[in-house]
């Protein structure tokens, strides 16, 4: 059978899980085309118009999915991490937003609630709804679930030595093809989540425009785990899981005199970035690190990303120059 | 120490139990357009609009020397969570000497909790403090009663402002309550100045009904919804709201397992019918209230929520379904610093229109696309 998985949200998080999952079940995994604009114009019709754009892109990926006609689409809905820490309200939700949004998607769906103990591998018990959907035994997910965490480990590893995320696919795949960091460039550390920054049409492929200026760029997910964690401390913590992890990571490279700026690129009304995003605003303030909000919607244009990273990379570099 | 909370609710009540506690207490005044544009100005840009209000406030009383503001939290997954934690860093940002204390949920954490308690009940006996929150609260529950009487009774009210002159006068009496007798008594006279203002008679099929639904803060202060109850009576419908403070209260402090309230129930439709799980506001509870209206005979639901609010955002994806199931026409209205009053005023007068024919014609309404139906 065809499972669909649409190319959006977690999708460039956990996808090589997933796709070991399903493959080492005998399953063939399809994902939806990169998301353009034709496909989000088709979403953004379905979907409730004031939400974030993740969502937005989300729908319009499933919209492409069921149009390749795939036997089931996997709409995971991921709920709480270790008893304590949440995922934002969208993916507690998402189910609904699709299935309310795209009544055609209703009987294609693959969803169940998944509880992780730590995000980077999964109990079996996390995926045992999978059994009755795909007609397989216990045992059989108990073996390829390993595999898969194996295997997303492994990406995890590319991940932490600096490649994004499609660097680190095709290097999970065999291609190794290095990330280009050069030795006394820029150093910015772009903050936002997966979602966000590894999306072609959101994100306009922020990265590579600034690795085109020579700047060696970072993102929260290069970070092992261990140092993003919420340190012992009086007071409420963040509770949303990935929203902890971009917070942790200001907080940690706002210490690292490495880095030369910080970029926050994040969706029009976002709930939890806007939580953070003062946070951000303030800390940078004390710590005194050049600091820029890119806010982006289904609205935002080429030409003004690109002047305000231009005009962010310029400055940075006069601010070094001006210090030697 | 002079202590205040923000304003949401039945304020009356907190000034009294606070006062009865040997606090001084800076009374917060009803939030006004400097009150909005105060918290606009130094809350993060996309935050939600019940915070911007919460914030203006904070920032008037803390003006007006408010050391300690007390308000109640919650553990996610929804921002109001972090309410607290933000509101503190901006008001230490804009130079305040002021402390924002948090109540969470007693379950979640007990001991946070009792400190907590034991730093705001200021050395009076913890026998005092219970009997001042039952009175309190018996206070809260009248007044939140007689509102939901005047929110029915005023649609029908022939000189406009009759009732909103009553209820000014209610709680000034309410305030000079000393112990549970007198909130009885007052509650008694209260009932019967209702009863005296004149109201036109309207025959029982002629009466439209409308409940409202969504984001307790924005359902709740009239600052915040443009007066959308009123808007709503001087139109002519009978309205009612599904959140206020006792409900609340209600709902989350008796334990689950011997908590008969509706909210409970109305839940329970909910998870049977459409959604298995609450995101993180009031969500699950709204739908319950909404299947629960459609199957009271009601003629129109509102369903109000602050701009970009997720959970509700969910709901709202998800009322077109309802609307179609239930065959009620719903409207999704979201607020914030932008809206208008005339805004409000024209989108609520067409869509009573809509509920007033398909009460007169009820095969009409079949024939509409279901989705335009739902204005969403």
């Amino acid at each position: 059978m065809t499972i669909g998985i649409p190319r959006a949200l977690l999708y460039y998080y956990y996808f090589p899980l997933w796709r070991s999952l399903f493959t080492n079940l005998g399953h063939q995994v399809v994902v939806s085309a990169p998301t353009n604009g034709e496909m989000l114009e088709e979403g953004i019709k379905q979907t409730v118009s004031e939400i974030c754009v993740p969502i937005k892109v989300y729908n319009s990926h499933v919209i492409e999915l069921l149009k390749k006609d795939v036997d089931f689409i996997f709409v995971p809905r991921f709920v709480r991490n270790n008893g304590r820490e949440w995922y934002c309200p969208k993916f507690l939700g998402l189910p609904e937003l699709v299935k309310y949004s795209i009544p055609e998607a209703k009987e294609k769906m693959i969803s169940f609630d998944i509880h992780p103990k730590i995000d980077d591998t999964f109990d079996a018990k996390d995926f045992l709804p999978l059994c009755d959907y795909l007609n397989v035994s216990k045992r059989d997910l108990k073996n390829a679930l390993k595999k898969a965490n194996e295997d997303f480990l492994k990406f995890r590893a590319f991940m932490e030595k600096g490649y994004d995320f499609e660097r680190a696919l095709s290097a999970l795949d065999g291609i190794d093809n290095p990330p280009p960091f050069k030795k006394g460039a820029l150093n910015i550390l772009l903050i936002g989540y997966v979602y966000n920054i590894y999306d072609p049409l959101v994100s306009m492929n922020i990265i590579q425009k600034l690795r085109d200026m020579n700047v060696n760029v970072y993102t929260f997910d290069m970070l092992n785990e261990k140092f993003i964690r919420n340190p012992k401390e009086k007071g409420k913590k963040i509770y949303w899981v990935f929203t902890r992890k971009i917070y942790n990571t200001v907080r940690r490279m706002l210490l690292d005199d490495e880095i030369d700026g910080i970029i926050h690129l994040t969706a029009f009304v976002c709930g939890p970035d806007s939580v953070v995003g003062k946070l951000f605003e303030l800390d940078c303030d004390k710590y005194q690190k050049p600091f820029m909000t890119i806010r982006v919607d289904e609205h935002t244009g080429h030409g003004h990303l690109q002047t305000r990273i231009e005009a962010f990379v310029d400055m940075l570099k006069y601010k070094t120059k001006n210090a030697m | 120490m002079k202590v205040a909370f923000p304003y949401m609710g039945c304020v009356t009540a907190y000034d009294w139990f606070l006062e009865h506690l040997g606090h001084k207490v800076v009374m917060p005044p009803e939030p006004t357009q400097r009150t909005i544009d105060l918290g606009v100005k130094y809350a993060p840009e996309f935050f939600c609009y019940p915070f911007k209000i919460m914030l203006g406030t904070y920032i008037e009383v803390a003006e007006k020397g408010a050391e300690l503001i007390i308000s109640s939290g919650g553990c996610g997954p929804c921002r109001a969570g972090l309410y607290g934690e933000v509101h503190q860093r901006v008001l230490d940002h804009l130079g305040f000497n002021t402390e924002v204390v948090i109540f969470d949920s007693l379950f979640q954490d007990p001991k946070d909790f009792f400190r907590k308690v034991l730093s705001v009940k200021n050395n009076t006996s913890l026998m005092s403090v219970l009997k001042y929150f039952s009175i309190g609260f018996k206070m809260v529950e009248d007044m939140d009663a007689i509102q939901r009487k005047i929110n029915i009774l005023r649609a029908y009210e022939i000189n406009r402002g009759d009732f909103n002159e009553a209820f000014s006068k209610i709680k000034k009496m309410y305030r000079k309550c000393e112990s549970k007798k007198d909130v009885l008594k007052t509650t008694v006279e209260a009932n019967a100045m209702l009863d005296k203002i004149p109201i036109r008679k309207v025959r029982e099929e002629e009466r439209i009904r409308v409940g409202i639904v969504g984001e307790i803060y924005v359902i709740m202060e009239r600052c915040a919804n443009n007066s959308i109850e009123e808007k709503l009576n001087n139109l002519g419908v009978e309205v009612e709201t599904v959140q206020d403070i006792s409900s609340w209260v209600k709902h989350n402090l008796i334990p689950r397992r011997f908590n008969k309230e509706k909210s409970w129930q109305v839940i329970e439709k909910a998870k049977r019918e459409y959604t298995p799980l609450n995101v993180g506001g009031h969500d699950l509870e709204n739908i319950g209230w909404m299947i629960d209206f459609a199957e009271r005979g009601f003629d129109g639901i509102v369903h109000c929520m602050p701009f970009g609010c997720l959970p509700e955002l969910v709901t709202r994806s998800i009322i077109p379904q309802i609307s179609k199931d239930k065959n009620i026409p719903i409207l999704s209205l979201s607020f914030d610093e932008q809206i208008s009053s005339a805004n409000v005023q024209t989108r609520l007068e067409a869509f009573i229109d809509l509920a007033k024919n398909k009460k007169k014609k009820p095969g009409l309404f079949e024939e509409f696309e279901f989705k335009e139906a739902a204005i969403v």
